[in-house]
């Protein structure tokens, strides 16, 4: 915190100070330790995709064995040698990959790629701010991230392999080292890289709650800020409130692995030894997993929907529809994703009233999901839909996220539970609903602040290229895995089709597998669109989707302090899109109500009797048939 | 008198809330999992914690009320008190962990170590070892702000540190209290 204090130079608040524009940077302090949240924004998307390019890979590896068990692949082992012998994955390696894929996507592409990028870039920009509360802690908040990753990804180089524990790491398999290969090192580095994690995401989270409170433009009070502002600060509460829980119970696991306590451990023989521990329980573990692990899934998803709900609206050029019931959809959420996380564990032995209680709370969250939804298809519904690349992202985000969701009914009962749990329909339903829906919104970011990103356009063409074939080559992949699972078929096994009641999967498998790499294919069109369209793309211009917020106000050639002069007042709400009068089908959140007096509503001036009278006054004179529909 | 700190201040003392807010939340999750623990087992840590601790405990309130003479004090702009207090607040704050540490070895003593078939009472080790490195960053946070005092910083920075150190201070100290309390109700 010391240093902290004497970093408060680039944003002392000072709104009328004009020698905020470029200090000169060394290339170190630009692109290596830049406090720019713009910069840390891209450094934190970059990393992110680069750690869902490997994650994607892992899964063709994995699927690639479920696919053909018995078949050898030589190029297997090339590269990865001892794990791939003979050209076939081994069962240590196959649950290394599936741990490792779970991780990195849930937690370091869609959570601090997600939430790191855009949280960072959008929350200064859209509510008109210099910079983070604190740029300083927003650097370390990226670098924190960058080393976990490189720790992560370091357990792929040491001789027992990476954690293969599942991304859920339950004890016993995880706190005891000799269990499997991957319980040793593996599993340490494992809780090292997240415990960096948490501290990450634990000062970007404090971070953006404290910026968004604290530190707004003139007239931007909460009510007129842009849902995804709304959707990065409710993340970042819940990220705030729950992942030091994770933190509590990965410090105790760390010391039934490495100490000797029983926290999680009891009678437990390995071989022919007995161990001493005793008295632990690893449902103790689940309870202080899933505490931090369900609101994440809710971490993952709501940038998602905030996302959405802004790409949506500017693309309907319509507002966007129940901006106040998407807020308290987005707070119903929040709140209750913190008493659901017994769903996780309806099969531990829980009281069935228990089971119960868990079971209504998690189904009162498909309310405000489906209010959320609704509203999406409701904003849609008789727009001016312009299909940009991000549009249909967003579209698409819809889509996974209403099949996947519409499982998530089957899977929060309690009862249905015993059937369907830990089998490929619980597979099915995450992949869809968090994964490709959470993927989707991201892509629909990507595409549509590339240009206040990069100052550059994304080529249209792939991007149509590259969605259509994702889009459906993803249900492909996961709307299978259903049936899989209502068949029975239990996640996370190395070879299943070899029992015989399952081996008639065998073939669907082989469609799922070549669907998937066909998916990873089409990210070879968004990669280079991607990395190309930084050097060489079309030039952006300022506002080039004809957007109301404020980031599209700042030039787009970027500086330190975001606005040359003055940060813009605002006005308005955010979605004054063709709005019946004004001369353009929008109005920037900057144009105050003087300069539209033909397009003003009275629910406009919010009360205020005075603004009202001179309205009417004006209408009257000058636009008689407008003040006869509105003020009768 | 009463200094008015600048937005970009505030958001910052903010932000200290907000991790106060999340490492509440870190002690909720242990003291919760004490409570399911016990609950299921039917047993708590079953000690008679070491007197240490009552010492202990005295020790970090009084280093609070000491912290907080300094704190009036350099509202006061009276340098010369400020420094006794926040030697006083530094000096005890090294002995309340000095006490924790001392209390462990008399726990250690008794058999209650922390390698124990009885998690309850590893989890008396764990939570006031977190404790204690909440007031190892305690003690750097008043460190600065005695640094500050002999190095005459503005006074604006000074009461920024101060209400920064203050912040977390007490924090922590009622954060021990509760655990402490904690521990001696679930026996």
């Amino acid at each position: 915190m010391s240093t902290i204090t004497l970093h408060d130079t680039h944003n002392n608040g000072h709104h009328d100070d004009h020698d905020h524009g470029h200090h000169e940077q060394s290339f170190i302090t630009k692109y290596v330790f830049s406090q720019d949240h713009k910069m840390i924004a891209k450094q934190f998307l970059i990393t992110g995709i680069v750690m869902a390019v490997i994650a994607m890979g892992l899964s063709i590896l994995f699927r690639i064995q479920l696919a053909w068990p018995d078949k050898s692949f030589p190029i297997l082992e090339t590269f990865l040698g001892k794990w791939a012998e003979g050209g076939r994955i081994k069962p240590d390696f196959y649950l290394a990959l599936v741990t490792i894929h779970g991780t990195i996507m849930v937690f370091f592409v869609l959570t601090a790629g997600l939430s790191g990028t855009f949280s960072n870039l959008l929350i200064p920009l859209q509510l008109g701010v210099r910079d983070m509360a604190s740029p300083f802690m927003n650097m370390l908040s990226y670098w924190f991230f960058f080393t976990a990753c490189i720790i992560m990804m370091s357990s792929f180089f040491i001789q027992t392999g990476p954690a293969s524990a599942g991304w859920t790491i339950y004890p016993p398999l995880s706190a005891l080292p000799k269990a499997i290969p991957g319980s040793g090192l593996g599993m340490t580095l494992w809780l090292a890289s997240m415990v960096l994690f948490v501290v990450s995401q634990l000062m970007g989270g404090i971070n953006y709650v404290s910026t968004v409170l604290n530190m707004r433009t003139k007239g931007m009070d909460l009510w007129k800020m842009p849902l995804t502002i709304w959707a990065f600060f409710l993340t970042a509460i819940l990220g705030v409130l729950s992942f030091p829980v994770l933190v509590a119970g990965v410090v105790l696991l760390i010391f039934d692995r490495s100490f000797g306590t029983s926290f999680y451990l009891s009678d437990i023989v390995m071989g022919s030894q007995v161990l001493p521990n005793e008295g632990g329980s690893p449902i103790l573990w689940e309870h202080l997993f899933w505490f931090l692990g369900h609101p994440e899934v809710y971490i993952v998803i709501m940038p998602a929907l905030g996302i959405s709900s802004e790409v949506i609206s500017v693309n309907s050029r319509k507002p966007i529809f129940g901006y106040h019931a998407m807020v308290y959809s987005l707070i119903g959420i929040t709140v209750l994703s913190f008493i659901v996380w017994g769903h996780h564990m309806f099969v531990t032995g829980m009281n069935p009233l228990l089971g119960g209680v868990f079971m209504i709370t998690t189904l009162i969250i498909a309310v405000p999901s489906a209010v959320k939804t609704f509203n999406y298809l409701a904003t849609l519904w008789r727009g001016n839909i312009r299909f940009t690349p991000a549009m249909l992202c967003a579209i698409g985000m819809v889509s996974f996220f209403i099949s996947g969701g519409l499982t998530g009914i089957f899977l929060g009962n309690a009862s249905l539970d015993i059937n369907l749990h830990d089998t490929y329909f619980v597979v099915a339903h995450f992949h869809l609903v968090m994964g490709s829906a959470a993927i989707f919104g991201m892509l629909a970011g990507v595409y549509h602040w590339y240009p206040k990103m990069f100052g550059t356009m994304m080529n249209a063409k792939l991007g149509y290229l590259h969605f259509w074939v994702t889009f459906i080559c993803a249900y492909l992949v996961f709307f299978p895995l259903h049936f899989l699972g209502l068949d029975g078929v239990p996640r996370r096994y190395y070879a299943f089709t070899e029992f015989e009641f399952m081996q008639k999967w065998v073939t669907v498998n082989i469609f799922v597998t070549w669907s998937a790499i066909v998916a990873a294919l089409a990210q070879v069109a968004f990669l280079f669109n991607f990395f190309y369209s930084i050097f060489f793309g079309k030039k952006a211009t300022q506002n080039p989707w004809e957007s109301n917020t404020l980031e599209w106000t700042t030039p787009v050639e970027h500086i330190h302090g975001n606005w040359p002069g003055e940060i813009p007042t605002v006005h308005r709400w955010p979605y004054d899109y063709s709005k019946p009068g004004a001369e353009q089908d929008f109005i920037p959140q900057t144009v105050p109500y003087s300069e539209t007096m033909l397009s003003n509503m009275p629910h406009d001036f919010e009360g205020n009797a005075e603004s009202e009278r001179i309205q009417r006054e004006w209408d009257a004179k000058n636009a008689p048939e407008k003040a006869d529909v509105h003020f009768h | 008198m009463e200094q008015e700190l600048p937005p970009s201040l505030k958001a910052k003392k903010f932000i200290l809330w907000l991790f106060v807010v999340s490492s509440t939340i870190m002690f909720g999750g242990f003291t919760s999992f004490y409570i399911v623990f016990a609950a299921s087992k039917g047993k708590g840590h079953g000690l008679v914690l070491p007197d240490v601790f009552m010492y202990s405990t005295a020790v970090l309130v009084l280093s609070s009320i000491c912290l907080f003479f300094a704190a009036k004090a350099v509202r006061n702009q009276n340098v010369q008190t400020q420094k006794i207090f926040l030697s006083a607040t530094l000096v005890l704050g090294l002995v309340f962990a000095w006490l924790q540490i001392d209390a462990w070895s008399a726990l250690y003593q008794t058999g209650a170590t922390l390698v124990n078939n009885n998690a309850a009472i590893s989890l008396i080790y764990i939570v006031s070892g977190m404790h204690l490195l909440h007031i190892v960053a305690g003690l750097c946070f008043i460190a600065i702000s005695l640094f500050g005092a002999f190095s005459n910083v503005p006074a604006q920075k000074a009461v920024y540190r101060i209400e920064i150190a203050s912040i977390f201070w007490h924090f922590i100290d009622i954060l021990w209290i509760y655990l402490y309390v904690f521990l001696l109700l679930n026996s």
